[in-house]
């Protein structure tokens, strides 16, 4: 049927043409994920570790103490592995959706919090906790809920804009309208922050900075059926990715079914945002440090990416947050200010090398 | 509406203290016929000094004492509204330390006005006796600020020579959980009424008003007691034993281990105003039960 | 593979109207032939083309891939019959050259297999046809106008089409990768039978490379056949309005156009 098949002497033909045969993906996918995701393990396992207050490994591990007056075993339990997990879930996800948007718009800038996706599902957050205490139901706290809709809400909105058929979104273009969404989302939370009590917006401001001093795993159960449902979407994305990031339209001649990979993609990327958010309030930055930081490292193909990015941003989230809250310690940084003054030069630096 | 205004009244609290000056604090002036005050603390006060019937208008979140309820509002530290103010002709506006412009416009349409500015138990008393002298109530004013400090000196006695216990001030945090709490730092109007009521603050070494800590630090403070100050409105929604149970997440902290978590309720606990005495007393009465048996 | 469009029409929607892009279409692209599609700008080549690969459907009409509709055949096989080449290929990433051509491989992988050892040696034997062999690790972005052309090529055939369809593909190009492409293009047609429809402007380029034409004014069928029989002075100038000398050219073995004046 076909013009040329030719599958003879193959080892022969790729070293006759290339010198070095190029590592097959198979190969350079499974390192990857071992690499990486001994990293995130690793950094896992190392943070609980550290903290403000030294504490003793032996009283934690200790079981003729009951747990009920170990007070170090408590500090790792309670205050910190919750901590650490949270961190690893967010990193994950706010990376792997940063990630997914910059290939879909075709746009290294594209991130969750760049695009107003975090702003709308911080709205939703705010929105939850102001007037949550009314609306809550039993022990289900409403606020993956709020922070869903609200991402939902702007992924739409930037949807619309970069889908308008017959016109591909410039970097200006996009960054105006994430800068306008973002803007306008904020101007919604001050003005539910004016109609709200006083000492909620102090609770919203301290929230609106970032924090996975989350006390107990069961946030992180709330929001794992958001996490599960965006990264089963993430994983049928990588080799649509890669063609979309080419052009939409190649993609398309190639098999891609462009609108429903575009279609999945929003929904995944504001899904996980979503959960990110709900989980730890709107941390900017992963979304970009992390993806361009491994593709430095492993190059672009979205099937090494992504996978990457998602151990990496664990790993980096996690190491941010150990940051946070040993760098002026017993005085905690929110993480999210972290991230910021790491992300925020970084972001500059891009664009300047991008123009 | 009364949850509303005691935790605005907090956040004030946390924003302002007590005490009060302005250009010039006349005691060569006439005293004030009229008096707008945007401050709940110091309307209390008016009212104390025994000068309610010449309050023209009140801040939007005052409602003690309920005489308040018939008054004029016109607005507060965010919104205050100048028009109305102005049309209730009054000869004296007490104002937050912050509003700058709004003392600006008053004093171009030849309005005094008085500043509430930041500081502790002392000032609060001060603050009440200027309150008297600028409305024609000083002696008031004196014989108040008295009886309240009797009444404080008379809880120092009370606990004193009792072991202080390490305490845990909590005024706000995410209900259900111990996240984004805020508690008194070793600073501010609220650390000198726990110091009254013979409590050790736990963040006595934290020059801030006001400490946000992680459950890290919670564990590592470990307070005797505890001590949350409420919103009502969240009181009405969620049980006070739900909110006890979010503390179970860390059992080690002797307070939950014998169970001496505290949940106050009221405006008066947090308003740096003339029912402070009442406040410490309250809260020493957590501390200290056996003192006043 | 041959294509065929039957009476398609197709338009955009503009401001509320329909706008016309192509008329009542019908053209027949042989099996392995190396069809030209020329006209001018406006005329509807591009639409056309992108029917003919199936991105967009037409409104009536269809388009006809041996014997089939294309509208009913899955994208992904379609894919696998028929490859496009736009103009100009901007990726959003830094790929090597190698990753851009084993992209090619995606209709026969779909989105979940990874490509293996065959799919790469597909790969290499596109780049070799391409003689863009020597390029594999570069970065696709620092190559030039030409290598890239030809990567782009290779990433085309390496889906192994029947049916390779080609949008200007040589307009951004300077003399010299213009002839080289213009000659692999030819090689392949002869040496692999890939049948081949290129929209282009250059009237010479098509001259030298197409056994077929097809002309499109205003989104009507001009003129189609053998390209000795259509490619004439009149049918130029009802083309472009542009009276036009053409000669046989000894040297080059085929005909060469001079336009000569423009005439209202």
């Amino acid at each position: 049927m076909s013009a040329f098949d030719s599958t003879e002497a193959a080892p022969e033909l790729v070293r006759a043409a290339v010198g070095v045969p190029p590592r097959p993906i198979r190969a350079r996918l499974v390192t990857t994920v071992v690499a990486y995701g001994t990293l995130a393990v690793v950094t896992c396992l190392l943070a609980p570790l550290v903290g403000s207050t030294p504490i003793s490994f032996s009283r934690v591990f200790d079981r003729s103490i009951p747990f009920i007056d170990n007070v170090d075993a408590q500090i790792f339990f309670v205050a910190r592995m919750p901590r650490v997990l949270a961190g690893a879930v967010v990193g994950a996800a706010l990376a792997s959706a940063g990630v997914v948007l910059q290939a879909l718009l075709r746009n290294p800038l594209a991130t969750p919090f760049t695009l107003g996706v975090s702003a709308g599902a911080a709205l939703g957050a705010i929105l939850a906790i102001s007037f949550g205490a009314a609306i809550s139901f039993g022990p289900f706290s409403p606020v993956p809920f709020a922070t869903l809709v609200g991402a939902i809400l702007a992924a739409s909105i930037v949807y619309g804009l970069a889908t308008k058929p017959g016109r591909a979104m410039s970097t200006s273009v996009l960054l105006l309208a994430g800068v306008t969404l973002n803007s306008f989302f904020s101007a919604l939370i001050l003005f539910v922050q004016y109609m709200s009590d006083f000492t909620e917006t102090f609770r919203t401001v301290r929230w609106l900075m970032g924090d996975l001093d989350i006390g107990s795993f069961s946030p992180v159960l709330g929001a794992l059926p958001l996490l599960l449902a965006a990264f089963a979407v993430f994983a049928m994305l990588p080799s649509s990715l890669n063609l979309l990031s080419v052009g939409a339209e190649q993609a398309a001649t190639r098999g891609v079914d462009v609108a429903r990979v575009q279609r999945l993609a929003f929904v995944s990327s504001a899904l996980a945002t979503a959960a990110a958010v709900s989980l730890a309030g709107p941390i900017g930055f992963v979304g970009i440090v992390v993806p361009h930081l491994v593709r430095l490292m492993v190059g672009v193909d979205h099937r090494i990416v992504l996978p990457a990015s998602a151990f990496f941003g664990a790993a980096f989230l996690v190491a941010c947050d150990v940051v946070a809250r040993t760098v002026l310690a017993p005085v905690e940084v929110p993480v999210g200010v972290v991230t910021a003054m790491l992300g925020g030069p970084f972001f500059l630096w891009l664009l300047v090398r991008k123009s | 509406m009364a949850a509303r205004t005691k935790k605005l009244t907090l956040a004030f609290l946390l924003v302002c203290g007590a005490s009060l000056y302005g250009s010039p604090i006349a005691h060569a002036q006439a005293p004030a016929k009229r008096v707008v005050s945007l401050v709940p603390a110091v309307t209390e006060m008016l009212f104390a000094v025994g000068a309610g019937s010449q309050v023209a208008g009140v801040g939007s979140y005052d409602n003690f004492p309920p005489e308040t309820k018939a008054l004029p509002r016109v607005g507060a530290l965010l919104d205050p509204d100048v028009e109305r103010i102005i049309s209730l002709r009054p000869d004296l506006v007490i104002t937050y330390g912050s509003q700058v412009d709004l003392e600006k416009q008053l004093s171009r349409a030849g309005i005094r006005t008085l500043s509430y500015r930041n500081g502790g138990v002392a000032n609060v008393l001060q603050t009440l006796r200027d309150v008297g002298r600028v409305t024609g109530h000083a002696a008031e004013g004196d014989r108040r600020a008295k009886e309240i400090e009797g009444r404080l000196d008379a809880i120092r006695a009370k606990v004193k020579g009792r072991r202080r216990p390490k305490t845990l001030l909590a005024f706000d945090r995410q209900p259900r959980t111990l996240q984004q709490m805020y508690v008194a730092g070793g600073r501010g109007f609220l650390n000198e009424m726990l110091d009254i009521a013979g409590g050790d603050n736990v963040f006595a070494d934290d020059r801030r008003e006001s400490v946000q800590p992680s459950h890290e630090i919670l564990l590592v403070r470990a307070p005797e007691v505890i001590v949350e100050l409420r919103a009502t409105g969240l009181a009405a929604a969620i049980g006070e034993r739900e909110e006890k149970a979010a503390w179970l997440a860390l059992p080690s902290i002797p307070a939950v281990r014998s169970g001496r978590i505290h949940m106050l309720n009221g405006d008066y606990l947090v308003v740096p105003g003339p029912r402070i005495a009442a406040a410490a007393e309250t809260l020493a009465r957590a501390l200290h039960p056996d003192a006043f048996k | 593979m041959s294509l065929h469009s039957r009476s398609v029409s197709f338009g955009y929607a503009h401001e509320g109207r329909d706008s016309f892009a192509l008329h009542d279409v019908s053209i027949t692209v042989p099996h392995k032939s190396l069809t030209g599609l020329l006209g001018p700008n406006g005329c509807g080549k591009t639409t056309l083309l992108k029917l003919m690969s199936g991105i967009l459907t037409p409104q009536s009409g269809m388009v006809d891939l041996s014997g089939r509709d294309l509208a009913s055949i899955p994208r992904r096989e379609l894919a696998r019959h028929i490859a496009v080449v736009p103009q100009e290929t901007h990726p959003a990433f830094d790929y090597t050259a190698i990753e851009m051509v084993l992209m090619g491989r995606h209709p026969h992988l779909g989105p979940f297999r990874l490509e293996g050892p065959d799919d790469l040696a597909i790969a290499l034997e596109a780049m070799t046809a391409t003689s863009t062999d020597h390029l594999a690790h570069r970065a696709y972005m620092t190559l030039s106008g030409g290598e890239k052309q030809r990567v782009v090529i290779a990433g085309a055939l390496a889906q192994t089409p029947e049916v390779l369809l080609l949008d200007e593909p040589t307009a951004s190009l300077d003399l010299g990768y213009q002839l080289e492409v213009a000659s692999l293009l030819m090689r392949l047609n002869r040496e692999r039978g890939v049948t081949m429809v290129l929209a282009t402007h250059d009237l010479n380029l098509a001259a030298s490379l197409c056994d077929t034409l097809v002309m499109l004014r205003g989104g009507r069928v001009l003129a189609q056949g053998p390209t000795r029989e259509v490619l004439t002075g009149p049918m130029i100038q009802q083309l472009y309005d542009v009276e036009a000398d053409v000669r046989f050219h000894e040297d080059a073995g085929h005909l060469t156009v001079v336009p000569v004046r423009r005439v209202p």
